[in-house]
């Protein structure tokens, strides 16, 4: 159990393919912080230098306050889970759980005590004389949990555990995890491409892009108040619109007028506004596909819209609408709140309106990128 | 039948078409069978001749008999029997020592100088490997590593510069995930228990293929073994040895022709049934090469 | 000429497109020799930059280096002594004692590298010839043991080696001077004796696994290659070796002799002879690597039965030593043999072939020619077989389920998946084979020795010229022929590493596989 703190860490390939930049991060002992972002952000580059798998270029890696950039793996006291698994195909399931317990020649009796009680928290015992290569997927998936669990280390990595899985087994086993987490109480650091996994996991979430980090907050933070575009359309599914329009100040109420239509901002976002003397100006405007709501045509708030493709998913309605302005947003519409007659209406090439819920837009400025009450 | 028939309008139906070319097909493996049987047969029925120890016309000996064989422990031939398998057990456990670690190292560990390393044994490898000879053959016989002690000086120099062939098991290396190595790495091993307690065990193939390469070399080497042998009776391979009997006598009627096939067959039989139970290794490493390079 | 972009590529037809390919084949070699020398040009600058860093290094190091790293540039190890790596500066320290002890011996280093005459033209390799002479000093006849030329050359480069391994061993003592005074600068610990011997096993265990392979090579191939290099330059050959007869530095007399043109002369018997070489590695090559997979397919087809019996038959050639099977089946073609006899009996051989007294295949030039890549189909067809079938089963089934859909015969599935899948897979290997083939050895030697000898150039380099004989053969025989001309040996290895490499250069920037790794992944 351990904290673990990140001061300028800096990945460089070769001569100037920089991988990671200036990263910086405190991380508390018992967190669970997960690093997102998509292919080649420099994600996992970033977990394996934690784990001492890749050279640090440049910046120090402490671990519980020493610095580790010198130590081999083995002297960091750390645990860590593959993507591909990465158990040994010639040992059993016991030997493989109790691989790094042989090495540092712990007594047998205790080397079966931790290997059996962590094969019973993840349901695998019956499998401990079994090779790997006799065992499905997920249970491959809990040995390697088990074998990193054994460890008892200061620092559990997990690099893309669950995707290799298929999608029933991975929100599965990540519910698994949450449980897991109670249980062995101690430092996660959790890499993912995959936003969900992020949110419901994370005690705080990283969101990096080509090497630098965009933002670091609670998963409640970085839904609620994105620092930029790229975090904006990142977290969250269906993805947020986004799309340029002008906001406007206009006798202490602020507008926004996407597509012809007027739609005021309110509550805490307006009031933000205000504090910061914020004037009229464009903007990129970042609406949630959930924010977005039906309205009647004649509201002076309405953007007229044509229906390109519906897919009903059960609870919701997913709407791929053409606005008139030729930009395509996506409305989400619980069904609950459609009578049947709506239902019928909103199908391939039907005109609707649609309108934006003033307490919860995003504005971006457009030449940074970066949200502009951030 | 029918129903192909109403699709393909040809006449044949497929059936046909099938059981005419699978006719074909087995002529031409019987066809072919017996082309790549018939020297194997030949030598031993060859072996087995009495009434001419020179070259006939006809396949079929008049008079059957084992003597040849019984010569053929009478003369030179156990010994150089003796020190070529010397040679194939040595070589087969030296070279794979340093075939191993030498692809081992170039396939999943990474240092500095790595890339040029393979560049440089490349290069070398493209001079013919006889030239080298001259100058470890004058080394040698000033050692007293020729001639008489040939076999020891051969085995040096079979495995001495083995560590250029790692192409093949190199491959087989690269095709182990890199993520074994890293966890066992975090589990606390050190590379060299990576080595011995991960990769080692799951290299059985690799290990054998290599193995049976090694034992199989000196059994059909003529060229380097011939030079530094230099005709001393004693320190002859199998290989130098017979083509003796063969070359020796200038006109091919006086040849020790059936002496030869005899010796032949002797030389055949072990390492044939060495390498026909090993078989499957050898198929991996034929086969993993290929794709491999 | 233009290149055209993807699509207008696609309208062109199939003969247009072919035609196109071609000529953009020959348009590309110049491309390739300048990336070549671009690329020789950029490392020799990068390794310019190199040495200049270096340099640069080891004037910092001196500079801000105290009283014992400035010592250390004349006394090996004592920067590691002083930062307290006893082993490693005693160890440097040994090494120098022992390479100026080993230089200033009488008999020492610069005494050898004094008597190589290196290259100077006329001189001898050695300065005292060995025999009777007379000393004036007794006034009578003694015997002089003299100098031996190979031992004197032998010596002499060794010594040299020794020098240029002197200086590399500095500059390692330098830069770890440099790097223990960096890590005392951080404040970081120096590793000990002990953590040395450990990272043998760890970080450094790269080390420990390539050092004896590594030794082997530069003992037993690198240093007998320089050396032969070196050879080309003399005239060492059985008139010119031991005590007695010293050789001596020729300069580049024998290069000349491959560019003194004559129909008769070495150099048109090298034509003839790089010639065959490479039209027996093709053929031999694409023979042994067409019928090796058609044989593959056919055992492979569906609904054929023993596929293990027919395979197990042709795997027995392989497991046979080469020797005996070669030697065996090349016989039987003898005009004693039972095949060559029945030929005669039979009255198949050529009357064209009988008026010049050639009475089996094995005594005329052409008909040797094609027995010996017929053989080889005898000796490989197994060997591709075996590699062919691995291939054929990682063909993903479904490509020939869709082609028959899409209305492929099985003559169109050959040519449009298998060949292309298999040809992109075995490229590598092809290349391989086809240099193996160049160096083949065994299969022509033990077959009929390179045979029949071509009376048009008579003997030439102490031995005769086989019509068949590859470089290597010829090579095998001028070093064990009669006058064992050595110098010429080392001429031809020359020549046959030139021939390779040019070859492997081609077809490396040639083959598919080099260029899209991706495709069939």
């Amino acid at each position: 159990m351990a904290s673990v703190k990140l001061t300028n860490v800096k990945k460089i390939y070769g001569k100037d393919t920089v991988a990671v930049n200036d990263f910086n991060l405190d991380i508390a002992d018992k967190e669970f912080i997960v690093f997102v972002g998509p292919s080649g952000c420099g994600k996992s580059t970033t977990l394996r230098m934690i784990a001492g798998l890749e050279e640090i270029s440049e910046g120090t890696v402490e671990i519980d306050g020493v610095v580790v950039n010198d130590l081999q793996p083995r002297d960091r006291d750390i645990a860590m889970v593959f993507q591909n698994y990465a158990l040994y195909p010639h040992l059993s399931v016991f030997e493989n759980m109790a691989f790094s317990l042989r090495l540092k020649k712990v007594p047998q009796d205790e080397v079966y005590a931790r290997v059996t009680n962590a094969a019973e928290i993840l349901g695998i015992t019956e499998y401990l004389t079994r090779k790997p290569r006799a065992l499905s997927g997920g249970q491959r998936q809990r040995v390697a949990i088990g074998r990193a669990m054994v460890r008892d280390s200061k620092v559990f990595l997990m690099d893309e555990p669950l995707s290799n899985l298929d999608a029933k087994l991975r929100n599965q086993m990540r519910a698994e995890i949450i449980l897991l987490r109670k249980k062995i109480d101690t430092t996660f650091i959790y890499v993912t491409h995959d936003q969900t996994e992020a949110m419901t996991l994370g005690d705080r979430i990283v969101i990096m892009k080509d090497g630098f980090i965009q933002q670091v907050g609670t998963p409640t933070q970085v839904f609620d108040m994105p620092h930029n575009l790229f975090v904006a359309e990142f977290i969250g599914a269906p993805k947020m619109n986004t799309f340029k329009t002008r906001l406007v100040r206009e006798g202490g109420k602020y507008y926004v007028t996407p597509y012809g239509a007027k739609i005021e901002v309110t509550g805490d976002k307006a009031t933000k506004l205000a504090e910061r003397y914020v004037d009229s100006r464009e903007i990129v405007l970042g609406v949630r596909p959930e924010h977005i709501t039906l309205a009647d045509k004649n509201d002076p708030a309405a953007i007229g819209c044509t229906i390109q493709v519906n897919e009903m998913m059960g609870s919701e309605l997913h709407l791929h609408v053409v606005v008139d302005g030729g930009d395509k947003l996506i409305v989400r519409i619980p069904t609950v709140s459609l009578t049947d007659e709506e239902r019928a209406r909103l199908v391939y090439g039907e005109k609707m309106y649609i309108t934006f819920e003033g307490k919860v837009m995003h504005f971006f400025n457009p030449e940074t990128e970066q949200n502009i009450l951030a | 039948m029918k129903n192909n028939n109403s699709i393909e309008n040809h006449g044949l139906s497929i059936k046909t078409v099938n059981t005419i070319t699978n006719t074909f097909i087995y002529i031409f493996l019987i066809a072919m069978s017996i082309i790549w049987l018939v020297p194997f047969v030949g030598i031993v029925l060859e072996s087995l001749r009495v009434e001419t120890t020179g070259q006939v016309s006809y396949f079929v000996p008049q008079q059957f008999g084992f003597d040849n064989y019984i010569r053929l422990f009478e003369s030179d031939f156990p010994k150089w029997f003796l020190n070529t398998l010397l040679m194939g057990v040595v070589v087969s456990v030296l070279q794979t020592g340093f075939i191993l670690s030498m692809s081992y190292t170039l396939s999943r560990l990474r240092f500095k100088g790595r890339k040029t390393l393979m560049n440089l044994m490349l290069i070398l490898g493209m001079f013919p490997g006889f030239l080298s000879m001259i100058l470890i053959y004058k080394v040698f016989a000033d050692l007293g590593l020729t001639e008489a002690n040939a076999p020891i000086g051969l085995i040096i120099v079979y495995c001495a510069s083995s560590g250029m062939g790692y192409y093949v098991s190199k491959g087989f290396f690269d095709t182990i995930p890199k993520s074994l190595d890293e966890a066992a790495r975090i589990d606390g091993a050190t590379r060299w228990q990576v080595f011995y307690k991960v990769i080692m065990p799951l290299s059985k193939p690799i290990i054998i293929y290599t193995i049976l390469m090694g034992f199989m070399a000196p059994w059909g080497d003529y060229m380097l073994a011939r030079f530094l042998i230099n005709n001393n009776r004693d320190g002859m391979n199998v290989a130098v040895g017979m083509y003796k009997w063969l070359n020796g006598g200038g006109d091919s009627k006086f040849r020790n022709y059936t002496m030869f096939c005899a010796a032949g067959v002797c030389v055949s039989v072990p390492v044939t049934i060495v390498f026909m139970s090993l078989q499957k290794y050898y198929v991996e490493g034929v086969t993993g090469g290929a794709v491999k390079g | 000429m233009k290149k055209l972009n993807s699509l207008e590529y696609l309208k062109l037809s199939k003969s247009q497109a072919l035609w196109y390919d071609v000529r953009m084949f020959f348009c590309a070699i110049p491309g390739w020799l300048k990336s070549l020398f671009v690329g020789l040009w950029k490392y020799i600058q990068n390794f310019g930059e190199n040495v200049k860093d270096e340099v640069l290094d080891i004037i910092n190091t001196f500079k801000k280096g105290n009283w014992a790293v400035k010592l250390s540039f004349l006394v090996f190890g004592l920067g590691n002594l002083y930062y307290g790596q006893v082993l490693r500066g005693i160890l440097f320290l040994v090494f120098e004692l022992v390479f100026i002890v080993y230089m200033a011996l009488p008999s020492g280093g610069i005494y050898w590298i004094n008597k190589v005459n290196w290259f100077i033209t006329g001189q001898t390799v050695g300065r005292e010839q060995g025999g009777l002479k007379y000393n004036p000093v007794t006034d009578t006849y003694g015997w002089v043991e003299g100098d031996d030329s190979v031992r004197v050359l032998l010596y002499g480069l060794l010594s040299v080696i020794f020098i240029v391994a002197f200086i590399a061993t500095w500059r390692m003592q330098v830069k770890q001077c440099r790097i223990n005074m960096d890590i005392k600068e951080k404040r970081r610990k120096i590793n000990s004796a002990k953590d040395d011997l450990k990272s043998l096993l760890d970080e450094q265990f790269y080390k420990t696994l390539l050092t004896p392979s590594l030794l082997g090579i530069l003992v037993f191939t690198v240093l007998p290659i320089i050396y032969m290099i070196i050879i080309a330059f003399t005239n060492y050959d059985a008139a010119h070796d031991g005590h007695a007869n010293l050789f001596s530095w020729v300069g580049l007399t024998n290069f000349n002799e491959f560019t003194n043109f004559g129909s008769d002369g070495l150099s048109a018997a090298l034509g003839e002879m790089v010639g065959w070489t490479l039209m027996w590695a093709f053929f031999a090559t694409f023979t042994n690597y067409f019928a090796g997979m058609f044989v593959a397919i056919v055992i492979n087809k569906k609904g054929i039965r023993f596929k293990k019996l027919w395979r197990t038959i042709l795997v027995m050639t392989i497991a046979v030593p080469q020797f005996v099977s070669l030697l065996y089946v090349g016989r039987l073609f003898d005009r004693q043999g039972v095949i060559g006899s029945f030929l005669e009996s039979a009255n198949l051989i050529p009357e064209s072939m009988i008026a010049q007294n050639d009475y089996s295949l094995w005594d005329n030039p052409l008909t040797a020619k094609i027995l010996y890549i017929v053989i080889n189909l005898w000796i490989g067809v197994p060997y591709v077989m075996l590699q062919a079938t691995g291939i054929l089963m990682n063909i993903p089934a479904d490509l020939y389920e869709s082609s028959r859909v899409d209305g492929a015969n099985s003559f169109q599935q050959f040519t449009k998946i298998t060949l292309p899948y298999m040809l992109f897979v075995t490229g590598p290997s092809l290349l391989t084979s086809f240099v193996g083939n160049l160096n083949n050895f065994n299969v022509i030697y033990l077959l009929n020795g390179g045979g029949p000898v071509n009376t048009k150039f008579g003997t030439m380099g102490g031995t005769q010229v086989g019509h068949s004989d590859l470089l290597i053969t010829f090579l095998f025989k001028v070093t064990t022929g009669g006058e064992s001309r050595y110098y010429l040996a080392s001429v031809l290895g020359i020549f046959v590493f030139i021939v390779v490499a040019l070859l492997s250069l081609v077809v490396y920037n040639v083959m598919p596989s080099t260029k899209n790794e991706e495709d069939y992944s």
